[in-house]
């Protein structure tokens, strides 16, 4: 590891040494500290078993619903549906019920998690992306391009998120940026990126603006280190943990924000399942129809919680000083 | 280990939250069950013997579009217009296929050559305060005149342009119209450049009837707009509140409407029994679910349209006394644009006509209780249905008629294989676009008509847009293209065959570059004809040349009809209501309240 990790050693030696075993020192490297305070926290250790499961669920959702013997998430089958064209509940061979086209809610939810994992993650990478470059740029150069970039930032924080991105949205729904942006998943991906990466930028140029001034970087300056060897092997290093701790907050944040967007009817093509547009269908007839609000909305809240509890985790474990 | 436990709580109560909230779900099913009641039977006599009083209230989801008799052209500014003016002839609740006597004494004369119409007007009809003055015929004539004007914006003239000198454009100001006679007070001529006198005839009860005088609305159409929206002078048994010069008070747009008696109102001279005291709409009630749930459980309400079809399942189960349906006399359909591929070859579109299952699109709107489906155009109840086959439509169309409501795939291969598509599915790769509307039940029937061209083999890409968009921003502008629009709907305007058909199918009347409604870009010459032909028919004969036409349109594959639909109206129980077959909504001028 490089002299970044510093930090972490560092900041364990903080530690009250009250109750450090008194036998013999092992040496422990980062990796193995991170890995052992995070076994220690069982929640978060279920949470992300949880969190596995639903990208496992995701990835293998055609095999998982052929297995049960469901139907496709987009058959509809007028034939489940009551005489007034509503749905009908929990049956054999529908564990979860249909929803008010005839389709099969198990089958949707799973087919949902696709939709909500796939937007949740490209989403994320592109914000860290974007939003890490733009922070160290700004962060490490300072200067008028500084000025520029943290004034855009300012517009993009200034504009309330959710109207920005229904606009949006709408606007791009038959695909933007001259045919770039291709209507559908990209639309949303698109749509919650450009809202999203100032805030990843912001706390990665704060972070910046103080390491830079570090004794460690100074060093490195002085024996006449490159910005470019400074910017990646002394500073990046030491955002990771943030970075990280951030990144799976934005996940959960992620999904919902599809979920929201699909409600309001801009997200996924209406046909895709996914389960934000699934409570969103399912808001009207919800007094005689529960189990089609009930069962997308517990899938989109344990999966949520599951992400933050897997966050909180990873911050603690990465940096245990800001849990005391 | 604190913040451990906490979080476990935290998973523990949402999962009690979600079982909470599961279980209220149930129990409202069961409570209102008890509701029920058993006096039964969802049918209503139009027996008259009402009580006199009371203050009625009508939730609506929408506005009126114009309170100017003049202007309007929607069943919710008609369903306003019934109660507090007086066309030259309506119809009353009984009967939705001959109109009686409104403001006319008695039923039109026809000349022999069918070219010229007579209309008495009866005596001791007096127009509103402030006016207060009795309605003379020429008040009729300049009713005529104004609906031209540009600054009125009369919204259907191709019925009237066939009075001798009425304008073929907008006019700048009114302009007399040489065709228009009055020789005495009581008595209007038109005299018609055709004989198209029968079809004329059937249009006198459009609200282009409704007499204007002429000395109290001249300053108020001189604008442009004409403000006389806001200054109508009433005639029927109600009227909006105004103030003495005439201004409407009682007309908030967006928000509400009241209504009150017209004191100069005389019933003797009136059919409309006006039982209730005052009317008040409230035209902001967006909710179709509260405001349906609202009128159930309240008291001295009504509810403009029809309820979500969730709430429909419990008045025809459970609360079964509260509720009435009527024939909206139209029909449903879903559009092929013949000019875009790959509609634009009729082999296809046969095919899809018979693979499309229509009762799976009748089932999103709510199944059978919102209609029959429909096998042809012309609806039931409806002048020329039974020519064109009844319910049962033309059983030698193989791929369109009453044994494949939900959809045959075989004659559909057979039609595809016509096409030179061997596999009996669509095998192109042109993509269809279907737009619809973003709300239920638009979205509904969007969902299904994709998946129904999707088991075709088409490709589809749908768009949902806000309701009022699809026809004025898509639909109705052919440079769009659109392949299918979805929620597409045609509603009488008189009970006359050429009135349902013309509109939405004749080729000459496309429009290219806005506002057109014939969907399917439908161009056959040989409909035209048939159309300039069966206009001039009268009688049987006229309604057996619709009935032809009707099926011409199908064997032109111009769009899957799907549903003649029902209305279903609702009401609070001490409401005693009958609908209007015209409109298709409850007649004010019948209801009372049982105090």
């Amino acid at each position: 590891m490089s002299t970044g990790t510093e930090a972490l050693i560092d900041s364990e030696q903080n530690e009250p040494v009250a109750d450090a075993p008194t036998g013999e020192i092992a040496a422990r490297s980062p990796m193995e500290l991170f890995w052992g305070r995070l076994r220690r926290d069982k929640v978060a250790i279920v949470a992300l078993g949880i969190v596995l499961l639903m990208v496992l669920m995701a990835i293998f959702a055609p095999l998982i619903v052929k297995l049960f013997g469901l139907p496709d998430p987009n058959v509809q089958n007028i034939d489940l549906l009551s005489d007034f064209g509503q749905p009908t509940g929990p049956q054999s061979g529908h564990p979860l019920g249909v929803d008010s086209r005839g389709r099969d809610v198990l089958s949707r939810v799973i087919y949902g998690s696709r939709v909500s994992l796939e937007v949740a993650f490209i989403a994320t990478a592109l914000i860290v992306l974007i939003g890490v470059t733009a922070g160290l740029i700004t962060g490490y150069y300072r200067g008028k391009l500084d000025t520029l970039v943290s004034r855009v930032m300012d517009l993009f924080l200034a504009f309330p998120v959710l109207v920005l991105a229904v606009g949006l949205g709408v606007a791009c729904a038959d695909g933007c940026l001259g045919g770039a942006i291709q209507p559908g998943l990209m639309v949303v991906i698109f749509v919650i990126t450009l809202t999203s990466w100032p805030y990843m930028a912001r706390i990665v140029r704060g972070q910046v603006l103080s390491l830079r001034e570090r004794e460690f970087v100074e060093a490195s300056r002085s024996l006449g280190a490159s910005d470019k060897r400074i910017i990646f092997k002394e500073i990046l290093p030491n955002l990771v943990a943030p970075i990280i701790v951030y990144a799976t907050v934005l996940i959960p944040q992620n999904i919902l924000y599809e979920a929201a967007l699909s409600f309001l009817g801009v997200g996924v093509d209406p046909s895709k399942p996914s389960w934000g547009a699934m409570i969103s269908d399912a808001t009207d007839i919800f007094q005689d129809a529960w189990w089609f609000m009930v069962f997308p909305g517990l899938a989109l809240l344990i999966t949520v919680l599951a992400f933050n509890i897997v966050g909180d985790g990873l911050q603690d474990a990465l940096n245990p000083r800001t849990s005391k | 280990m604190t913040r451990s436990s906490l979080r476990f709580l935290l998973v523990g109560m949402l999962a009690a939250l979600a079982f909470v909230v599961a279980a209220c779900g149930g129990d409202s099913n069961s409570s209102s069950s008890s509701d029920s009641s058993s006096s039964g039977g969802s049918a209503q006599s139009t027996d008259t013997g009402g009580q006199n009083g009371g203050k009625l209230t009508m939730l609506a989801s929408s506005d009126v579009d114009y309170l100017d008799p003049g202007h309007t052209y929607y069943t919710m500014g008609y369903d306003v217009l019934l109660p507090t003016n007086r066309p030259l002839y309506s119809f009353t609740p009984d009967d939705a296929e001959k109109p009686v006597p409104d403001l006319a004494e008695s039923d039109p004369q026809i000349s022999k050559d069918q070219k010229t119409v007579t209309v008495k007007i009866k005596k001791g009809i007096k127009y509103a305060p402030p006016v207060n003055r009795a309605v003379t015929s020429k008040d009729v004539k300049y009713a005529f005149e104004r609906f031209f004007s540009a600054n009125v914006g009369g919204q259907y003239p191709g019925y009237f342009q066939g009075i001798e000198g009425a304008p073929t454009k907008p006019t700048t100001g009114v302009k007399p119209i040489s065709g228009i006679e009055t020789p005495d007070d009581q008595t209007v001529v038109f005299h018609l450049k055709d004989p198209t006198a029968v079809a004329f005839s059937a249009a006198l009860v459009m609200p282009i009837t409704v007499p204007v005088p002429e000395d109290y609305a001249k300053e108020f159409d001189a604008k442009n707009p004409s403000t006389y929206n806001t200054h109508v002078a009433f005639t029927g048994p109600y009227m909006v509140e105004n103030d003495s010069s005439g201004n409407l008070t009682g007309y908030k747009p967006g928000k509400s409407i009241s209504i009150v008696r017209n004191p100069n109102w005389d019933k003797s001279t009136d059919y409309r029994p006006a039982y209730l005291d005052s009317i008040f709409i409230r035209t902001n009630a967006t909710d179709a679910n509260v405001a349906a749930r609202q009128v159930i459980d309240g008291q001295s309400m009504i509810l403009d349209t029809n309820p979500p079809s969730n709430i429909l399942a419990d008045l025809v189960t459970k609360i079964k006394d509260q509720y009435t349906t009527v024939p909206s006399g139209g029909y449903r359909y879903f559009p092929m644009n013949t000019e875009v591929p790959p509609f634009d070859n009729i082999n296809v579109r046969k095919a899809v006509m018979a693979g499309f299952s229509r009762e799976a699109a009748r089932t999103a709107r709510g199944g059978k209780y919102v209609g029959d489906i429909a096998t042809h155009w012309l609806p039931p109840n409806f002048p020329g249905f039974d020519e064109a086959g009844g319910l049962k439509g033309f059983p030698d169309l193989d791929y369109f008629n009453a044994d494949n409501e939900d959809g045959n795939m075989q004659i559909a291969a057979k039609y595809f294989k016509a096409a030179g598509m061997s596999s009996g599915h669509y095998e192109g790769n042109d993509e269809i676009l279907m737009v619809g509307a973003n709300v239920d039940p638009g979205k509904a029937q969007a969902e299904v008509a994709k998946n129904q061209l999707e088991k075709m083999g088409f490709k589809v890409r749908l768009r949902l847009v806000p309701q009022d968009a699809v026809y004025t921003d898509w639909c109705q502008v052919p440079s769009k293209k659109v392949g299918m629009c979805v929620g597409a709907g045609w509603f009488k305007d008189f009970a006359d065959p050429q009135s349902m058909l013309e509109p939405v199918f004749k080729g000459s009347l496309i429009n290219r570059s806005s506002g057109n409604i014939n969907y399917s870009m439908l161009n056959d010459p040989k409909v035209d004809a048939a159309m300039d032909k069966a206009a001039l028919a009268t009688g049987e004969d006229r309604l057996k040349q619709w009935a032809a036409i009707d099926k011409m349109i199908l064997q032109d594959a111009a769009g899957i009809p799907f549903i003649w639909d029902k209305t279903t109206l609702v009401r609070s129980k001490n409401v005693k209501s009958v609908p209007n077959p015209y409109i298709a909504l409850w007649d004010m001028s019948f209801t009372s309240i049982q105090q």
